[in-house]
């Protein structure tokens, strides 16, 4: 199942032992440049995932006391004693570009549109939307098309549905944290079993060989069908309704991209031996576990290496019953100072936590190359706001799992200087991934110390 | 530092487009000199915007190096709102959203800046017509979820709801039907291709549907391929809604051909040409035609085609029935009586089921009642039965008036609605029996959809009622004047012991910030006026151990003690603006585009109708309809 393009050069192990061995705690950023495609230079592929979580945590339980190796796991993030080792806590990284800068009020849409673009977003309540290309997007128009699925985007809300989000921001920006172009949100999957049917199920098991093959050949025709009738239409009218047909015709295009591929690398539900979710549970917990459980079956079976997922939308005022919390999420995030509500959201901190703990443990549970599927994983973790009660973008809240194929040496707390751009680390991220760019949103460079 | 923001200003990114407006704009400045019109317009202008515009703009914005090339000293005389309003649209919606001045410069206060955009909002809205008339363009518009499935269901005759697979539509507007917000990600098309198939397959399984598809029947063996043409074709003509030109029978031939000569079967071949139909975006997507490129004037009105869908998807969520289809083939369907005949055959139908679903259930967010979850230790009567009751009541409430053709003020003060046993057990109405809905009398404490259990929840938190969320929802869905944004960085309404107090007293402090106060005092006022609701919508006298103060002053001086009064103060003293906010939105869903600044002729024209017809539903809707925004297109070059 191993095909993969892979560019040589990088530090080799014995370089990267020597470095350590001489106590170098923190990399500079020239030594950055030393490696300037840091992929493993054998074996697996890195896989990316991107989760977001609305509304700020509570930063005083959630910043280790010490930083570098062996700090001392604070009250949210406890449930992550078991991966402690295969992880960075990152703090002081920071979002400029979703604060206001002269747009005013709306920090929670623009806390989930900046999140993975480090982009200004237009303040729009229609059209005009404009953000970014979010990294996960950059990721997925590269190494993305070495599989059947450039990326994977999941949702346990599906967004507003009337009426207006936040602050005279369109329900894109705060529904939306993957952008395929600044105009072109993803959409997100919030139904396990859709996500499971369309990663897996699309073969039919019980058509014969002669049958499927024709069943492409005509699907091939209807794609060729309509795109045609899709560029006809484009040359009949004008500019504005250009970018539409454009989005008709690359969704046309990637199916064809996937019908080519599809025959020789889907894996049969059956051989996963997972049982085809049966839908959005009404327990919070397991629709976030199942949502889980797609990104590693997803990364497991290389249908795609790249996923974002939001654990709620911005802003979400979803109260955790299942936690004896029945107040809304973002209405307590303004806890004024109250003690009682800083107890309520580190508790709901602490949940969201347990269910990252979850998917890190199975991404570590499943054999990969010569490790486990973790050490072939970049996995962010985090929200697009500090405080909910001030709503401020720098110090912000972000872990970083996984071992990126050896080419990050987890287990430390970073703490950076306030205001290095969030996106410097999603630079460091693409080098790493093999995709590497020079800038993403208001990223300055890549963000030293990953790899000591 | 930024000091200067040369490519924020106003968003204006195309440098060039401003230089055109400023010089028309100053050539006309020289002609209006002698508009005998312009004295009162100027004397609101020199008052209120001048002085606003010395202080805070000019630093920047003035003399031959004017940040984005705007230059506010030249206005120091005449006003030209009106000749340049989308340039002073563009002014007062800075100021009002606070992107100007830039948070570095000097600002306003609150009441400078209400001032100084009110005065601006004044000019704009003496907008004379005679000046533009605009219809807009509408960008290419795909169907949306809830279009997708009942075109299918009937196209084919089939109960089904593929869309429900669908990742949900973005919502700009306020709905979700907005052709710039439904974008076409990669997830979707292959949803389309997969519904698409699922969709034929069944059709093709069900013989009933399958005979509406096959209606001609060869008799020979010659007439096969013939029959098979006319079936292909007679199809691909509902499912584009309208005539297909030689081109469309061209690609749907060569299709149909190509699998032929591969040996698919005759089966296969009807069922791929299909499923290609369904896939296709003259099927997806509502294309209408430009005008051509060398029309004088930029407009053109929509054909009967056209007209047809938009008729049908705007009442009905659909396409075109039969009927319209014919009139659309005989050329008649644009006659204005014509169109009047069909609004009224069309809300009297029951496909107006659509309008009550996708447009109240935004309008009145209705649809988040099936998303709101009330604490259960607070509120343990809240059960499903309740939630799916308190949707129904307003539904219910609302499809009356259209069926009714009442009076749109009814929304406000109606003193009837319907309940079922569950519902009028909450509202506290005796001699409800059973499940079915039927017409109750409310009691004198409810009056009108501000104080139906649906928009009372939705308005609320979990845990508790948010008079701010409600005052604001009345701003925003009933009196169309959206509050200003708040600056940034408020002050925290503080919950700590030092601020203790009933939430009135405690919002009362909040709003001694002047920043606050402007907007504060008026979404608060309404929002407590309604406070003897609780956040399911149950009456209740006290909030813990507070007695409730539901007495509020509008800013007008009158006076009302608790929601029924505010309902019934809305009604009288706010109707111009509740028929002015209710029109907007209904033009924004029928068009599926938000307001431009030229509109407002169409706006004002079907309000005259409304207001000479008894504020009659139906009246508002064949106004939209014979509007011209609704029945013409003009280029995008008029942009």
């Amino acid at each position: 199942m191993l095909r993969r393009i892979r560019e040589p050069n990088q530090i080799s192990l014995s370089r990267r032992a020597a470095l350590k061995g001489m106590g170098v705690a923190l990399a500079l950023p020239w030594m950055e440049s030393l490696a300037p495609a840091a992929v493993a230079s054998a074996g697996p592929p890195v896989r990316m995932a991107f989760l977001f979580v609305p509304n700020g945590v509570h930063m005083p339980d959630w910043k280790p006391q010490t930083n570098g190796y062996g700090f001392q796991l604070p009250y949210i993030l406890e449930p992550l004693r078991e991966v402690q080792n295969d992880l960075l806590v990152l703090t002081g990284l920071t979002h400029d570009k979703g604060r206001d800068n002269g747009d005013g009020a709306g920090d929670h849409a623009r806390s989930a549109s900046v999140f993975l673009t480090g982009a200004q977003p237009r303040k729009t309540s229609g059209s005009n939307i404009r953000s970014g290309m979010s990294v996960d997007q950059v990721a997925a128009k590269t190494i993305g098309q070495q599989t059947r699925f450039p990326s994977l985007e999941l949702g346990c809300e599906r967004g507003r549905s009337a009426g207006n989000c936040d602050s005279g921001y369109s329900c894109a920006y705060s529904s939306s944290i993957s952008w395929a172009g600044p105009a072109s949100p993803m959409s997100k999957e919030s139904d396990p079993k859709l996500v499971f049917q369309r990663l897996f199920a699309s073969q039919n098991a019980t058509e014969s060989d002669r049958a499927a093959t024709e069943r492409n050949a005509l699907r091939k025709s209807i794609l060729d069908y309509v795109a045609d009738d899709a560029r006809q239409i484009q040359r009949r009218l004008s500019r504005t309704d250009h970018l539409k047909l454009d989005e008709y015709l690359t969704g046309v295009r990637e199916i064809e991209r996937r019908m080519e591929r599809q025959t020789s690398d889907v894996q049969s539900p059956s051989e996963l031996d997972y049982p085809v979710p049966k839908g959005v549970p009404s327990d919070y917990g397991e629709h976030i576990r199942l949502m889980c459980d797609m990104i590693v079956l997803a990364f497991q079976t290389d249908a795609t290496r790249v996923s974002t997922f939001m654990l709620a939308d911005a802003g979400s005022n979803r109260p955790y019953a299942q936690l004896g919390i029945p107040d809304g999420h973002h209405d307590l995030s303004h806890h004024g100072g109250d003690p009682k509500k800083h107890a309520k959201i580190r508790q709901i901190n602490r949940f969201h936590m347990e269910q990252f703990a979850y998917l890190l443990t199975k991404l570590k549970s499943i054999p990969e190359g010569n490790g486990n599927l973790l050490d072939y994983c970049m996995i962010a973790y985090g929200s697009g706001l500090g405080d909910g009660n001030r709503h401020n973008h720098d110090d912000l809240p972000m872990l970083l799992a996984g071992h990126g194929g050896g080419t990050i040496d987890p287990g430390r707390h970073i703490q950076y200087p306030i205001e290095t751009p969030m996106t410097n680390l999603f630079v460091s991220m693409l080098e790493r991934a093999g995709s590497p760019v020079d800038v993403v949103g208001d990223s300055t460079g890549p963000l030293p110390g990953l790899q000591i | 530092m930024r000091a200067r923001h040369p490519n924020r200003i106003l968003h204006f990114r195309r440098p060039w487009w401003l230089i055109v407006s400023l010089v028309v704009l100053f050539a006309a400045s020289v002609t209006n000199g002698a508009d005998a019109n312009s004295g009162t317009v100027q004397h609101d202008f020199r008052r209120d915007v001048v002085p606003f515009l010395n202080q805070f703009c000019l630093d920047c914005h003035s003399g031959d190096d004017a940040e984005a090339k705007l230059r506010f000293d030249k206005f120091q005389e005449q006003s030209n709102v009106q000749q340049e309003f989308l340039l002073w649209e563009k002014v007062q919606r800075a100021v009002r959203d606070r992107k100007m001045p830039p948070g570095d410069a000097l600002q306003p206060t609150e009441d400078e800046r209400l001032r100084g955009t009110n005065a601006i909002a004044t000019e704009l809205s003496r907008f004379d017509c005679r000046l533009a008339s605009r219809p807009g363009r509408v960008t290419i518009r795909r169907l949306n979820r809830a279009e997708y499935d009942r075109t299918v269901q009937d196209l084919f005759g089939v109960d089904i709801q593929p869309a429900r697979a669908f990742p949900t539509d973005d919502v700009g507007h306020g709905f979700d039907n907005i052709a710039d917000v439904l974008s076409i990600p990669p997830i979707l098309l292959e949803k389309y291709l997969e519904a698409a198939e699922a969709v034929v397959d069944q059709v093709f399984a069900n013989e009933e549907a399958r005979g509406r598809l096959f209606v001609h029947q060869p008799r020979t063996e010659e007439e096969k391929v013939d029959a098979f043409r006319k079936n292909m074709f007679q199809f691909a003509e509902r499912a584009f809604r309208r005539p297909l030109t030689e081109s469309d029978q061209l690609g749907l031939f060569r299709l149909a051909e190509s699998a032929f000569t591969n040996g698919v079967s005759e089966e296969n071949i009807a069922k791929t040409v299909c499923t290609a139909i369904l896939v296709s975006p003259h099927f997806l997507f509502r294309v209408e035609d430009d005008p051509a490129p060398d029309d004088e004037d930029g407009v053109r009105d929509l054909s009967d085609w056209e007209l047809a869908s938009r008729l049908s998807y705007f009442l009905w969520s659909t396409m075109p029935d039969d009927e319209l289809f014919a009139l659309a083939r005989a050329g008649t369907l644009s006659e204005p009586d014509e169109l009047r005949r069909q609004v009224v055959r069309m809300l009297q139908s029951p496909k107006s089921r659509a309008l009550v679903d996708n447009f109240a259930g935004q309008w009145l967010q209705l649809r988040d009642v099936a998303t709101r979850m009330p604490d259960p230790g607070r509120f343990p009567d809240f059960d499903d039965e309740l939630r799916q009751a308190i949707r129904r009541e307003t539904e219910l409430v609302f499809a009356t008036v259209v069926h009714e053709n009442r009076s749109i003020v009814d929304f406000l003060e109606a003193d009837y609605t319907f309940a079922n046993e569950r519902l009028a057990k909450h509202y506290g109405i005796d001699g409800v029996v059973g499940p079915e809905f039927q017409r109750v009398s409310l009691p004198p404490s409810r009056r009108g959809v501000l104080t139906h259990a649906s928009v009372l929840l939705v308005t609320s938190n979990p845990t508790r009622t948010s008079p701010v969320k409600r005052g604001k929802w009345i701003l925003e869905n009933i009196l169309g004047e959206p509050p200003p944004l708040p600056p940034p960085n408020v002050p925290e309404l503080k919950d700590d012991a030092d601020a203790l107090g009933t939430l009135r007293e405690r919002m009362q402090q909040h709003r001694e910030n002047p920043a606050c106060a402007s907007c504060h005092e008026q979404m608060d006022t309404l929002g407590f006026g309604m406070e003897n609701f609780d956040a399911i919508g149950a009456w209740r006298d006290l909030d813990g151990p507070a007695p409730i103060d539901p007495t509020g002053n509008l800013p007008d001086g009158s006076t009302f003690a608790g929601a029924s009064d505010l309902a019934k103060l809305l009604a009288n003293g706010k109707k111009e603006a509740f028929a002015r906010c209710l029109t907007e939105k209904l033009l924004i869903y029928a068009l599926g585009r938000g307001i431009e600044p030229f509109d407002r002729c169409a706006v004002n024209e079907i309000l005259k109708q409304l207001e000479g017809d008894a504020y009659r539903f139906q009246t508002l809707v064949t106004g939209i309809v014979l509007s011209e925004p609704f029945l013409k297109r003009e280029s995008s070059r008029t942009k």
